[in-house]
């Protein structure tokens, strides 16, 4: 009885899919311009603003919405204003998958820009079904080299250098700088840390002992001492090469501080790990982090002599009341001018298609904050593809090592680290792009 | 769903699996109706109401507190995950592996908690929640922080090809929470599961009775292990791939929270406490673009939101509001 009747149900039921299936099958495929009117352009972004990772990186999309209001101001992209619409992923999966999901389907945004984070934006990208619906993945924030694999993630731009890179640049630092001193390595254990131990490895450096690999947040006071009491004792002044977040970094200073090591070593933090105002603001002394060396593509949030620091500065100002300017505004708008100039270069019949053929075809050419190269082209997803080494003094300011400007180059795999004659492009006119 | 404790068991059965039947027929009907958002986000309904009753199983059908359902839930995402990605078996059965695995991962465990009671078990489980999914990053088949994908793939072809994935999504999710919310209600209603009660309510009384509590409990966190496996499965393949960030602690906070909204001594409430944790962003989402606020308002006001809830719920429905509709009757 209830066979059959659950029988006649799933009839009904399968009758009752094929009529939808139909019927949605009369519906046009979605246009590929989704999010663009004639005076607009949506686009949107999944990120930390809330949780630990939110005090860190918060600041990025505010500054990006603050560079996009200080276009529309000016008269947006072809006569439309951008609108940034940012959803907190609190760096969870879950939610990124989510909140991403909502941008495209609900949000219907055109492109997303500036997604945070390696294991949220991998999940969200599949999730959102970002590759099928051919929707551009702008300029991320991470450096994980795989979003570089075009095959898997077909619409994605990257903007940082990969963690690889930036291990091969400081592995040649090392050789050039610190001959026959002992190096040592604590990094994340994860895919930033294994990246970095990767290229490390490929530079064909070899450290005096294995590389210590910690859990995320699982480097505390105790265990930072321990390892450095340990190390305290090696003869010379041995390099250690910090590849994990700026909060690890700060327990590491303060625990030299603490057990009077700070001139013993020479420390050498990774880009993502050396952020000066988080440092001071997280109590390492001034003193200490004189001296510490860090590799950045951007110019110091501090350097007022830059013509784009000071022009983001004055919007920042304008546009992003109370916030405070540092490296993370600074990336964010740098990423926002670049937006900008990837929708004037797709033209005005803005598709999603047309704007990643855009930055493919001309994205090397543009006009943006980076000391280093970008590396867009047909076949490269990768933006800027090398570092400047750059050393913190006590106010906080990344001054060139060794006094001069010198631009590293690379690539995530076994290419050579080459010195740079790199320009770049002058700062468009009040910082607002006029390139097509 | 009928109410538990009727002398006629086979015609209870019946019902209850015409009921289930019937359910999964409306939602069916449903999932063609709603938008492939709707789809999504009812996916996370179903995925979540499974969680909840594997929390409302062990606190509150056998009496034991635990913090570390998020754990149990990424013992059976890897499990599942392991065996579609690197196995290259079929999604149904890394599905099943994933209830399997974390069920006996849950019954290894159980013997130790079994010893373990109050306070005690919730930081054991607490502890078990904080270290186990960070353990993931020590082994490289984990695949670290990216994690391994959790690929279902597309829907059949013979469904059609507008046939989105989404709604696949829902499909699957729906149906396996439904069977095994089936199969947990008919279990509870069984002698098995008055047992349950009976240890929770009076354990020194129930073992008098000749009920082995120390196995029963075992028993209890094997099953709930199993059932919060299979949501962790369906967890990450709605997210399409597992990593230890996929279940943060929170996540273990916020199934207990939604656990006590839909009141933890009945499974009535639980596709509400699933809905709880779905709609509340959402809600908010709509109230602050109405009112106009900033994003900051979004990202504060579910948590104030969820905070409100419970209070109100402990306040009014101690006992869930499907115990409350029971009293009306």
């Amino acid at each position: 009885m209830i066979r059959n009747k659950s029988m006649k149900r799933a009839t009904l039921a399968s009758a009752i899919v094929a009529t939808s299936a139909m019927v949605l099958s009369i519906v046009p495929a979605q246009a590929n311009s989704t999010g663009v009117t004639a005076t607009s352009i949506k686009l949107g972004v999944s990120t930390p603003l809330t949780g630990s990772a939110g005090l860190v990186y918060g600041k990025v999309p505010g500054a990006m919405r603050a560079y996009f209001d200080y276009i529309n101001a000016n008269g947006g992209v072809n006569g439309r204003k951008i609108s940034l619409v940012i959803r907190d992923d609190k760096y969870l999966p879950t939610l990124a998958a989510t909140q991403t999901t909502n941008l495209i389907l609900k949000d219907k945004v055109f492109a997303l820009v500036g997604a945070l984070g390696t294991a949220t934006h991998s999940k969200a990208y599949t999730a959102a079904a970002l590759a099928k619906n051919n929707v551009p993945d702008l300029f991320i924030n991470t450096g994980f080299s795989g979003f570089a694999n075009k095959t898997k993630y077909p619409t994605t731009f990257m903007v940082l250098p990969t963690y690889n890179m930036e291990a091969k640049v400081m592995a040649k630092v090392i050789k050039d700088n610190f001959p026959g001193q002992a190096t040592f390595m604590l990094a994340q254990d994860d895919e930033f840390g294994a990246d970095g131990v990767a290229g490390f490895t490929t530079a064909g450096h070899k450290f005096t002992a294995t590389p210590t690999l910690y859990p995320q947040g699982t480097m505390t006071a105790a265990r930072a001492e321990g390892a450095l009491t340990a190390l305290g004792a090696v003869p010379g002044k041995p390099v250690l090469v910090l590849f994990g977040t700026t909060d690890v970094t700060a327990t590491l200073l303060k625990a030299a501080e603490k057990l009077e090591l700070t001139k013993k070593f020479t420390f050498l933090a990774g880009s993502v790990g050396a952020d000066a105002n988080t440092l001071l603001a997280l109590g390492v002394k001034p003193t200490t982090i004189d001296g510490v060396i860090s590799a950045s593509f951007l110019p110091d949030a501090k350097d007022l002599t830059d013509p784009y620091v000071k022009q983001f500065i004055d919007i920042n100002t304008r546009y992003n009341k109370g916030i405070t300017f540092d490296n993370y505004v600074l990336a964010g708008m740098n990423s926002a001018m670049l937006t900008v100039q990837a929708l004037r270069a797709a033209g005005k019949n803005l598709t999603r298609a047309g704007l990643m053929s855009a930055i493919e075809a001309k994205g090397s050419t543009f006009a943006s904050a980076g000391l280093v190269p970008l590396g867009y082209s047909a076949t490269s997803r990768v933006g800027y593809n090398g570092y400047w080494v750059s050393q913190l003094n006590a106010q906080g300011e990344g001054k060139p090592y060794g006094g001069k400007l010198v631009i590293y180059t690379t690539d995530s795999g076994a290419g050579a680290v080459e010195i740079s004659t790199f320009v770049r492009p002058t700062m468009p006119k009040n910082g607002i792009p006029t390139n097509s | 769903m009928k109410k538990a404790g009727k002398v006629h068991k086979p015609t209870t059965t019946r019902k209850r699996l015409l009921l289930f039947v019937l359910f999964g027929w409306l939602l069916l009907i449903l999932g063609d109706r709603v938008g492939e958002l709707e789809l999504y986000q009812g996916s996370f309904v179903a995925t979540y109401a499974l969680a909840i009753t594997s929390v409302v199983l062990l606190t509150g059908y056998s009496g034991q507190l635990s913090l570390g359902q998020s754990a149990l839930m990424a013992v059976g995402a890897y499990a599942g995950a392991l065996s579609i990605f690197n196995a290259g078996w079929h999604p149904v059965i890394g599905l099943i592996m994933s209830a399997l695995i974390a069920g006996v991962f849950g019954l290894i465990l159980g013997l130790v908690a079994a010893r373990l009671s109050g306070p005690y078990l919730a930081g054991t489980t607490l502890a078990l929640a904080i270290s186990l999914p960070t353990l993931a990053n020590q082994f490289p088949i984990l695949g670290a922080e990216e994690g391994i994908a959790f690929d279902v793939g597309p829907a059949p072809a013979r469904f059609g090809e507008d046939f989105s994935q989404y709604k696949w999504f829902f499909w699957i999710s729906a149906l396996a929470s439904l069977i095994m919310v089936f199969f947990i209600v008919n279990l509870l209603s069984s002698r098995y599961g008055r047992t349950f009660k009976a240890v929770r309510d009076n354990p020194v009384a129930a073992q008098l009775s000749g009920i082995n509590v120390e196995q029963l409990k075992v028993s209890a966190f094997a099953i709930s292990s199993g059932v919060a496996g299979l949501s962790g499965g369906l967890l990450v393949m709605l997210i399409s791939g597992v990593s230890p960030s996929a279940f943060p602690l929170s996540l273990s906070f916020s199934l207990l929270g939604a656990a006590v909204v839909t009141g933890l001594y009945n499974l009535k409430g639980v596709i509400l406490g699933g809905l709880v944790l779905v709609a509340i962003p959402e809600i908010a989402d709509s109230l602050v673009s109405r009112i106009g606020g900033s994003d900051n308002l979004t990202t504060v006001l579910p948590g104030f939101l969820v905070s409100a809830l419970l209070i109100l719920a402990v306040v009014f429905t101690p006992n869930g509001p499907g115990h409350l509709l029971k009293k009306h009757h």
